[in-house]
């Protein structure tokens, strides 16, 4: 299978602090690739730096999407290219609704794609169906953009949105932090839904019990800001046995 | 200026230029839209002097749109008890352009309740000036008077000097007056373009949605949504 992500030797920071350390990474397209590690290990900064924020500041390395230098994209770019981050902490925009949001996205990757805007009908349609994806009730789609959802609802929104702009790349940041197991099982089955021979995924948790339901073919595990451990989807089991300290131990 | 409700005793007398009188007698109601958005206009002065009597009610909202300088001086007196008025506005301005709102507000009786909501969206190197005095006279209980001037700064160049403030002169009454100066949120641009919304539209967006807090004060749905593809006109 042909390689969709290619990173090597990426170092970023935010100020003087270095939080990516060298890391190294290929995915190729039909895989899941998991990642894993402690809090504050640089997870989110990843999927950030992947996703173009321009908050951390890329030192060294190279990201390769696509055969496309991906670090030379703005986050649009990126967005039209076909990838998707899942926030960890989705943000909340007051005064713009779902629909809004949604309307302008689909409208700008259609344009990209030289197709002409979706009439109102068709539009509504798809909303409906994706939304049906993650059992979202209608009434969030006139309301403000996360404001004042749950945990639960801010991540369900984050897989809805997936689903609409069917990306070829996504990135999931602890999409299944803070749910029950309920919204965890609508959450898998609206990603395992997308899963296609022509995209991939990388989804970041803590938890095995999410891989219980999104199987993945690799697990990384990211430890201050490098990768210390890669392997197949029976180290999940492990970690949730024995924790990270064993795997810390043998990288230093 | 567009009359969008008037009930009972309204006198509206709008023939001396640039001064706008207007008298809302016992229990009658209006509701106004002053649309400022000729953009030729070098300079626009314009004074209202409002009066409210008895359980008069008075919606106004003020739209300063195009134009070079537009200023507005408002005085208002709620004389009768019970009497209720509702103040908003939305400025748009960029390159060298100014936009001032002063604004008198007296409740000269108990219990009159008023809300002014004004808000600014300012680029290039625009000016706003917000002056916003609510006065409560000594016998005037039971007033509830609210005040707020926010202001969103789309450049650095842009400026907005804001002076909300209260003088009470009674003891019971529910009073309060706040102002923001803020810049778009990074968090939110970021957020809209993870999904593949241009920078352009994303900053468009935030702006809307923080203008449509005052369209959304216009009482007539017709005219808002009017007023709300205005909106969007100006900011693109
Ligand atoms: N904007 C930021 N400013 C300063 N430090 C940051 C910022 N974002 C992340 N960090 C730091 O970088 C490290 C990695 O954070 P993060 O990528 O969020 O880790 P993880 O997602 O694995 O928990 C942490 O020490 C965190 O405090
Ligand atoms: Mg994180």
């Amino acid at each position: 299978m042909n390689t969709l992500l290619k990173i090597e030797n990426l170092h970023a920071r935010v100020g003087e602090k270095e939080i990516l350390r060298g890391i190294d990474l290929e995915i190729r397209a039909g895989e899941v690739h998991a990642i894993m590690g402690p809090n504050g290990s640089g997870k989110s900064t990843l999927s950030a730096v992947l996703a173009g924020r321009d908050t951390f500041t890329v030192t060294e390395g190279s990201v390769t999407y696509d055969g496309r230098d991906l670090l030379a994209l703005t986050p649009e770019e990126r967005s039209w290219a076909g990838i998707f981050l899942g926030f960890q902490y989705p943000t909340e925009i007051p005064g713009v609704s779902n629909v809004n949001l949604m309307k302008a996205a689909v409208a700008e990757h259609r344009k990209q794609r030289g197709l002409e805007p979706l009439g109102a009908a068709a539009f509504l349609k798809l909303m409906r169906e994706k939304m049906a994806y993650v059992e979202m009730d209608s009434s969030f789609s006139s309301r403000g953009v996360n404001v004042g959802f749950s945990g639960g609802e801010k991540k369900r929104n984050e897989i809805f949105q997936m689903a609409m702009l069917e990306p070829r790349l996504a990135i999931l940041d602890e999409t299944d932090s803070g749910l029950d197991v309920d919204a965890l099982r609508i959450v898998a089955s609206g990603v395992n839904k997308l899963k296609r021979p022509d995209n991939a995924f990388i989804v970041i948790t803590h938890y095995q019990r999410l891989l219980d339901y999104i199987v993945p073919d690799v697990i990384h595990v990211l430890y201050k800001g490098r990768i210390i451990k890669t392997a197949g989807r029976e180290l999940a089991l492990e970690i949730e046995e024995k924790g990270y300290d064993w795997l810390i131990h043998q990288s230093e | 200026m567009t009359v969008l409700r008037e009930e009972g005793d309204v006198r509206l007398d709008t023939s001396a230029p640039s001064r706008v009188s207007l008298r809302l007698g016992p229990d009658a109601g209006a509701a106004y839209l002053v649309l400022q958005d000729d953009a030729s206009a070098d300079r626009v002065e314009t004074d209202f002097d409002i009066r409210l009597a008895a359980g008069a009610s008075l919606e106004m909202v003020f739209l300063s749109l195009r134009g070079e300088v537009l200023r507005n001086r408002i005085r208002v007196s709620l004389d009768g008890e019970r009497a209720s008025c509702s103040l908003n506005g939305l400025c748009l301005a960029g390159g060298s352009q100014q936009r001032d709102f002063d604004i008198l507000l007296t409740h000269q009786v108990p219990a009159c309740h008023s809300t002014q909501l004004f808000k600014s969206i300012l680029g290039g190197g625009s000016v706003a000036h917000f002056d916003g005095l609510i006065k409560v006279v000594p016998d005037a209980q039971k007033t509830e008077a609210y005040q707020a001037n926010h202001n969103l700064l789309v450049s650095d160049s842009a400026r907005a000097h804001t002076r909300p403030q209260l003088e009470i002169y009674a003891d019971d009454v529910k009073c309060s007056h706040g102002a923001t100066v803020g810049r778009l949120n990074p968090d939110e641009l970021f957020y809209m373009r993870s999904r593949g919304i241009t920078l352009e539209e994303a900053r468009l967006l935030q702006q809307l949605a923080f203008a449509d807090e005052i369209l959304e004060k216009i009482p007539v749905p017709e005219w808002q949504q009017r007023m709300r593809i205005l909106v969007e006109e100006c900011l693109r």
